[in-house]
Formats: C-alpha cells, structure tokens, sequence
C-alpha cells in the first residue's frame, strides 16, 4: 500500500479554501468551528488518505466512502436546501449573509435521498 | 449500553437521565452537542467510535439500528436506554433534556 503523505493543518486549511472558491461557496464564518472541522479533516486525510467528512465515519475503504469525501455528494444539494453542508464547513453566500447560525441537518447517506 | 465499548464518564449536577453520547472525534456537531451537555450541567458518557476498531464500531452501530429501527449518525444521543437524538439541534437537546 502506498504510504500516505501527511498533510498539515496549514496545507488542510488551503484545501478547503480552494473548494469553497471553486464551488462559489464561503467556508464557515464560526472561527472555532472552522478550526475544529480542518483539524478533523486532516486527521482524516492522515488516517485513511483521504479527506472523509470529518462529521461521517468511514466504511472501511476510499471506494465505499466516495460519497463523503470533502466536498461530499450531498453538499451542493444540502447547501441549496439548508445553507450550509452537512458539516456545515461551507456554506452559501445567502446563509452568511441572513445571521443564522448552522445547526445540524439530516443525513442523507445510506437514507435513500441520493438528490 | 454496550460493554465492549469503553466510555468516558462526565460529570454534572444534572443526572435526571441517562445519556449515552455516540461521537466522532473529528465531528464539529458532536463537540458542540457535548459542550452543550457539559455547559448545562448534564452527567452523560460519551464514546468515540472512530478510536475504536471498525469491527466494535460496525457492531455497536447495527445493534443501535436494530434497537431504536433509525440511521445511526453523529452526534447520536440515547437516552434513558429508550429515546434518541440524532445529530445537533440545540433547540431539541434542549426540549428533551431541559424542558421535560
């Protein structure tokens, strides 16, 4: 098996930056918050190898976890819906904008709503 | 609930329920849902299924799934060994831990 080349909180966090700008989201506007969900999200990549949703477990291998790596499947969908990612690291723009905070949402991994 | 699974105790003045927290420990919900507890005075348990092995973690999500017939996510809270809350919406936290 290939070794895993670790990544730090700094290369992480330029991670998540590129996703947010890539995708038109805002990374969430709670600093706490946001350093909690990079550091989980580099013990993920340091873990398995991959940045798995630091708020989903994984199911044992990069293929059966396709579905949660960071920006998950369900993000953009959750983001139109909720304002904010099932994490709730990225948010939309509408959502930074109204002053609500995030709150968690439901889980649509292995619960049939695949839109 | 499970006693192959090794939980940490917290300490509160409250211990009106029983409260077993089921958690990742890279979640951002699962902490602010145990700050929660932890800020209102709450006694609960709380496991990190992640630290665990995939085999206790598996075994432990399935016999919750068989119990209480819901998709196990996190933060998942099992109260009294018969109620649950799943995922972190502090105004039902609070509704089924402060109000009742």
């Amino acid at each position: 098996m290939k070794p895993i080349k670790v990544r730090t909180i700094a290369e992480t966090e330029t991670f998540t930056r590129m996703v947010a700008e890539k995708q038109g989201w805002i990374l969430t506007r709670d600093k706490g918050f946001f350093d909690d969900l990079a550091s989980g999200l580099q013990v993920n990549w340091n873990r398995y190898g991959y940045f798995l949703c630091p708020c989903r477990d994984t199911e044992g291998s990069r293929e059966a976890d396709a579905d949660v790596v960071c920006p998950c499947r369900y993000a953009r969908t959750d983001i139109e819906r909720y304002g904010h990612c099932f994490c709730s690291l990225y948010w939309s723009k509408d959502f930074a904008a109204s002053g609500k905070a995030p709150t968690g949402i439901p889980e649509r991994r292995g619960c049939g709503d695949q839109a | 609930m499970f006693d192959y699974l090794e939980y940490t105790e917290v300490e509160g003045k409250d211990a009106c329920h029983d409260i077993e927290i089921y958690a990742l420990s890279t979640c951002g919900f699962c902490k602010r849902a145990m700050a929660f507890l932890k800020d209102q005075g709450i006694a609960y348990r709380y496991v990190h299924v992640d630290q665990t092995t995939m085999e206790l973690k598996n075994k432990a999500k399935a016999e919750l799934n068989a119990k209480f017939n819901e998709h196990v996510s996190f933060p998942y809270a099992v109260i009294d060994g018969a109620q649950t809350l799943v995922g972190f919406i502090e105004a039902d936290w609070r509704k089924t831990l402060l109000d009742s």
